[in-house]
């Protein structure tokens, strides 16, 4: 039995005048104690999501539940719930001290206790030794960082994280990722992050929410949405993927690219149209001979770690490949992988009907043994 | 080294305009400020300003600009706060500023209409069942038309401090449990300290030094040191206790823009 979700979206909407809805009917759980990331495009309604939670904004219709109660009305300042924002937000005109403390001198704490707080929430972001220091005297990381302590201090049950780390560079980012990942881990708050990046999603997060059009594409663990995504959407948003028009010819065999393979995935009709999923890292450059298909090579880029070589098959589909091998440019080269590399999604299939098939199938499994 | 003289000569039109209309004239009266009416170098007019007759006149002056620049604020800052949050705010902004392009001496003469016996105010307390009454030549009638005259400059600094304030700073106010109140007296008006600061010392300092009001809506019954610089080189002739007087003003604005100007941190 899951524990008792502390946030609840029941079919929420946002509707600005009479334009195309912010959000669509949403509906989404969120349990005590994880980290969860909102992952979409700009414009795909997931800093809305953040300010319905936050209480910045109201729902036009639909329920949002703080552990069971109704609280679409609260007013911001009388929820257990705090943001870091994108810009910080930190008073320009109080010290580092004042700003952590803000919360608390509201909530009229006790000096001591007050003291003992702000230093405690400054040395889980490392920033002991800073309580003097004003704002402007911050750098961006800094700022980042009195940004996380003002929240933390109050021992919200809820941090709401808005891009925080999209002002930061490259450097600082992945660090700032590290630190916040553990910071949760220690405190045990809910986190729910807010993120445009879909490498920080993957690499902080319990659960993510894929969001597109003001509507959950799909919601699971990393793992999940990179391996199994749902749609075109979410495959080609996270991650590199080939994406091909494929045939569903019959249980575990699907043809593209004019020819039949191998795969692992049931369920659908007989001769149904659908696209596979394949990761540009999980296939291997052979020879012709060897090689699942034969293609030709386009293009070829050095990233560092791999080359990205872009291939072109017979029928007229591009392939993306990673290789640490180098091709050369022109020449006939066969891409070789497996059954499993082959993801295979249907059209427009709704998430409840993707689980429910993935649950069929893994039934059957446990059927068969 | 070619560049600093460089910049040194466009600097001269603006060293040349300080000197000759803000420098010398200042050394000016300070140097009749030294002579008494028969032309003879003295201190008698410093002497004569520390009479009882003098001082009254000064904290008269800073009573009344006291009270024009704090009712102009209060009425100002609630009007700038409301303007910021309107759809079209920089059109009703424009039009509070317009009246204050109108001449200065129109305005007192409307309102000598408006305040007079048979003018529209007394009208309308007339009809509101009050009855008329003596509205011009009052301390009333004074400051209610010098704090009309000021308040767009009042406005127009706190106006611009509210429309640079980040909104998302209330948000963040609001998401650490701050009320709308909390989030004013905290966030809020320490953040336009600066636009209240410099629109005080647009009303404060030319409220110290009203002349032509005093005469026209309070009937000179309210002397301030503004209608006695007047009246010495107008009227007495008295050219040394004038400057006088204005030397004093000058020191009395130097001191009150060097005590609203202490910036303050991290602003």
């Amino acid at each position: 039995m899951a524990k008792k979700p502390i946030i609840q979206f029941n079919h929420v909407m946002k509707q600005f005048d009479d334009d195309a809805p912010v959000l669509d009917h949403v509906s989404f759980e969120i349990e005590k104690g994880k980290f969860y990331t909102l992952l979409g495009p700009s414009g795909c309604g997931k800093t809305t999501i953040l300010r319905l939670i936050a209480g910045f904004t109201e729902a036009t219709s639909g329920d949002i539940l703080f552990e069971g109660k109704k609280i679409n009305h609260v007013p911001a300042n009388k929820r257990p719930i705090n943001t870091v924002f994108q810009d910080y937000a930190l008073f320009p005109h109080l010290n580092v001290y004042e700003n952590v403390a803000f919360g608390l001198r509201i909530k009229k704490v006790k000096k001591a206790d007050m003291d003992a707080k702000v230093k405690e929430a400054l040395s889980f972001v490392n920033l002991k030794g800073y309580e003097n220091r004003e704002i402007t005297d911050m750098s961006g990381g800094q700022k980042q960082r009195v940004a996380i302590a003002r929240a933390i201090v109050n021992e919200p049950a809820i941090i709401l994280l808005d891009e925080p780390l999209s002002a930061l560079d490259l450097k600082l980012r992945y660090q700032m990722q590290y630190e916040l990942r553990e910071l949760q881990r220690r405190l045990g708050i809910t986190f729910i992050f807010v993120t445009h990046d879909q490498e920080e999603a993957l690499a902080m997060s319990d659960e993510i929410f894929v969001l597109n059009k003001g509507k959950i594409q799909q919601s699971g663990t990393p793992n999940d949405i990179y391996d199994e995504p749902i749609n075109r959407f979410v495959a080609d948003f996270i991650g590199e993927s080939n994406i091909i028009r494929a045939t569903m010819i019959q249980d575990f065999l699907v043809e593209f690219a004019g020819k039949q393979f191998e795969c692992v995935d049931q369920g659908m009709d007989p001769n149904e149209a659908v696209e596979i999923v394949i990761r540009p890292e999980d296939m291997e450059i052979t020879s012709v001979e060897q090689g699942s298909i034969r293609v030709t090579v386009q293009a070829q880029l050095f990233r560092g770690v791999h080359y990205e070589i872009t291939c072109m098959d017979d029928t007229g589909n591009e392939w993306l490949v990673q290789s640490t091998k180098k091709a050369t440019i022109g020449e006939e080269i066969g891409l070789r992988f497996t059954p499993e590399d082959i993801h295979v999604m249907r059209l427009n299939e709704s998430e409840e009907d993707f689980d429910r098939r993935l649950d069929a199938y893994s039934e059957d499994e446990n059927d068969a043994k | 080294m070619q560049n600093k003289t460089f910049r040194n000569l466009f600097m001269l039109p603006y060293a040349l305009w300080i000197i000759i209309f803000v420098i010398a004239p200042i050394l000016l009266v300070v140097y009749f400020s030294f002579f008494d009416i028969n032309g003879n170098f003295s201190l008698t007019n410093y002497k004569n300003f520390f009479t009882a007759t003098y001082l009254q006149m000064t904290l008269n002056s800073f009573w009344y600009a006291f009270l024009i620049t704090v009712i102009s604020l209060l009425i100002a800052y609630p009007t700038a706060y409301i303007l910021t949050r309107t759809k079209h705010k920089q059109l009703w902004l424009l039009l509070i500023i317009v009246p204050s392009w109108i001449n200065l001496l129109l305005k007192a003469y409307a309102f000598i209409g408006i305040f007079g016996t048979h003018g529209a105010a007394n009208r309308f307390l007339e009809w509101a069942g009050i009855g008329s009454r003596q509205l011009l030549f009052t301390d009333f009638s004074f400051v209610f038309v010098a704090v009309y005259i000021f308040i767009p400059f009042m406005i127009l600094p706190i106006f611009n401090a509210l429309d640079k304030l980040n909104p998302s700073l209330l948000y963040a106010a609001s998401d650490l449990g701050a009320s709308k109140w909390t989030t004013f007296r905290r966030v809020i008006f320490p953040l336009t300290l600066d636009g209240v600061k410099s629109g005080c010392q647009v009303v404060f300092i030319p409220a110290l030094s009203l002349f032509m009001l005093t005469r026209l809506i309070a009937g000179n019954r309210v002397i301030t040191l503004g209608t006695a610089i007047e009246q010495q080189f107008l009227v007495t002739q008295n050219w040394g206790m004038g400057a006088t007087i204005a030397v004093f003003l000058i020191i009395i604005m130097v001191g009150f823009m060097a005590l609203t100007s202490i910036r303050r941190r991290g602003v």
